[in-house]
């Protein structure tokens, strides 16, 4: 077990229904962290999340927190608090009372409990919103009060679940940016729950990769985008054109029926693998010499950039690039060694 | 207020069979047999307080029964798998298929003194029970017919209580018994005040149960009137001013619960 790990999972698997729903989950989380679960729906993130606030028990394996074995103790006994998936507000309390809830049963004196609340209030940004009902809420504040009602409590760990889910787009930006705040100005570790990229590589410090029940990487940001462990994790950080090709030996790849230098090595000579290309990692070049040439499909403006579908044989290739490009031209592409990533191939899903 | 033409057949029959009927009683319950102006009725209804009391006094034990009766039995059901749930609410809608009379008719055949729970008491060595005319067999009556009527409102109501919510109290540090107190409980209640209003108010004014189940000794308001109306005692002005007495207790009654339903709300509101 690492030294400051504050939750550690040691081999935890979950049957529902005969299915086994997690496989032998091993992770530490660290003190202080943001760290996020992410994954599609059903690769078992939530029910981690439920694991280590309570409310679902492993069928095997055990769950440590600050060293201490906390295996079926029950969530009001543990020192975490959980933002829920659809708020779970307390429809018979208004915003306070919602979030007084948790220091009333503690116990905690009048003024003390006063005091917090107004703190918390102040932290999300919903002071003057006391006695409202929980109904006069947007989506947006029922986030806020959620949040509060968790935090006041002061846990160590807070427990997030997809909490941004039913929010629009342009709340969620904004959430997500004050999210990160408040967690960096309580200084607790925060436990992420998400299926979007795009928010785990925002928020997190660290992110934990999830599919069929089973972690397939842990790291920085960075470390899951630049240097994916498999083509799944490629393909589901950001977008990626993800082809077949043949390792021949160090540093040079095969495929799209030529060979390209590249930076990867360690791979057995002549080994099927995959090759993991960005869309922004293409430049488009001048089809006379360029080792791959495609017509271009389509061409969609997304903001920033085009997106341009290239059709070559056998594969069809997406470039997100700043030029706009008529559909129909023929066209070369160019890629650099350091930005051809080499995977083994994943074992076939049944 | 605005007429609207939609709302005519409603108004129509509400005036023939609610209002009309409602100025008839109180016309009767002010008047002598031959018509004239008299408060004689009303002041004759003191004369049966005891039945008013024993009236309100063994539906209150009923209520209180059901309430605590139905109430775990409502919020096992509501977190039943839904197959469950439906299988439940069937069984507990079941008896109802049967007729009334012939409900209550079978428990007579049940409690009477050489019934079917005294022959097997009997049988099995135990002394026989007086079960049939007393008190004991009128609030059985009243919680054997009236229960559904408490477990159905409580139910639906407890439907709508979301497992996520529960969960929350949960984690923000509630142990079983505050889980009930804070969140189950209050957000239940508006069911609790609906249940009670549809067990008491029919309870209160029954007739059929206590003359079955309770013989002559247990009268109550619901007797009175009948024997006012088609028994021996013929006197519908009486009978008249006795239901109008009725009326305003199950009028307050319902008051005072409303009450206490709107404090809860108000409770909300405040810090």
């Amino acid at each position: 077990m690492s030294e400051n790990a504050i939750i550690s999972l040691r081999n935890i698997s979950v049957d529902f229904d005969d299915e086994r729903v997690l496989k032998s989950i091993n992770l530490d989380i660290m003190d202080k962290e943001f760290i996020t679960f992410l994954g599609p729906s059903g690769c078992g993130k939530t029910t981690t999340l439920r694991i280590i606030g309570g409310f679902v028990d492993p069928c095997e394996g055990d769950v440590f927190f600050e060293g201490k074995r906390i295996n079926g103790l029950p969530p009001h006994k543990r020192h975490v608090n959980t933002v829920f998936q659809r708020y779970a507000l307390f429809p018979h309390l208004n915003v306070y009372e919602n979030i007084e809830f948790g220091l009333k049963i503690s116990k905690l004196p009048e003024r003390e409990r006063r005091q917090r609340v107004m703190e918390a209030l102040e932290l999300v940004n919903l002071k003057g919103y006391e006695r409202r009902g929980i109904h006069q809420l947007s989506g947006g504040q029922q986030q806020r009060v959620a949040i509060a009602r968790a935090i006041v409590n002061q846990p160590k760990v807070l427990l997030l679940d997809e909490p941004l889910g039913a929010l629009d787009l342009k709340l969620r930006k904004d959430m997500q940016v004050e999210l990160k705040r408040i967690q960096q100005s309580l200084e607790i570790t925060f436990i992420y729950v998400t299926h979007d990229q795009e928010e785990a590589l925002t928020m997190s410090d660290r992110v934990v990769v999830m599919k069929d029940g089973n972690i397939l990487q842990i790291g920085t940001p960075q470390d899951i985008y630049n240097e994916p462990t498999n083509a799944f994790v490629a393909d589901f950080i950001g977008e990626s054109n993800i082809i077949d090709g043949i390792m021949h030996k160090d540093f040079q790849v095969e495929f799209a029926n030529d060979f390209f230098e590249c930076v990867d090595k360690g791979f057995t000579p002549m080994e099927r693998v995959q090759v993991v290309i960005r869309p922004e990692d293409l430049k488009i070049v001048s089809p006379e010499g360029a080792k791959i040439t495609g017509v271009v499909e389509s061409v969609i403006f997304k903001g920033v950039h085009y997106e341009i579908m290239v059709e070559t044989l056998g594969y069809r290739w997406m470039i997100h690039n700043t030029q706009y490009v008529e559909p129909g031209t023929l066209i070369g592409m160019s890629v650099t060694p350091e930005d051809i990533h080499i995977m083994h191939r994943m074992e076939e899903e049944p | 207020m605005k007429f609207r033409y939609a709302s005519a057949p409603y108004v129509v029959w509400s005036v023939i069979f609610v209002v009309v009927p409602l100025f008839l009683v109180v016309g009767f319950a002010f008047t002598d047999s031959s018509g004239q102006f008299t408060l004689d009725n009303i002041s004759k209804v003191t004369t049966y307080t005891a039945v008013f009391m024993r009236s309100i006094w063994l539906s209150v034990i009923a209520t209180v029964i059901c309430l605590l009766v139905g109430y775990p039995l409502a919020f096992i059901m509501s977190r039943c798998l839904p197959s469950g749930q439906r299988t439940l609410t069937m069984l507990i809608m079941l008896p109802m298929w049967i007729n009334f009379l012939l409900r209550t008719y079978a428990w007579m055949t049940i409690l009477e003194h050489n019934g079917i729970l005294n022959t097997i008491l009997t049988t099995l060595g135990f002394q026989p029970l007086n079960m049939i005319n007393t008190q004991g067999a009128v609030v059985l009556g009243m919680i054997y017919n009236y229960l559904p009527f408490m477990i159905l409102p409580l139910y639906s109501i407890m439907t709508k209580i979301s497992g996520s919510v529960i969960e929350a109290a949960q984690d923000l540090g509630a142990n079983p018994f505050l889980v009930f107190a804070r969140v189950i409980l209050p957000l239940s209640m508006p069911g609790v005040t609906t249940g009670i209003t549809m067990v008491f108010v029919p309870s209160v004014s029954t007739f059929i149960i206590s003359r079955m189940l309770g013989g002559g000794s247990n009268m109550m308001i619901g007797d009175l009137i009948d024997a006012q109306f088609l028994g021996n005692a013929y006197n519908p002005n009486l009978g008249a001013a006795i239901s109008l007495v009725l009326m305003v207790i199950i009028l307050l009654f319902m008051s005072i619960l409303n009450q206490f339903e709107d404090s809860e709300e108000k409770e909300g509101m405040m810090i």
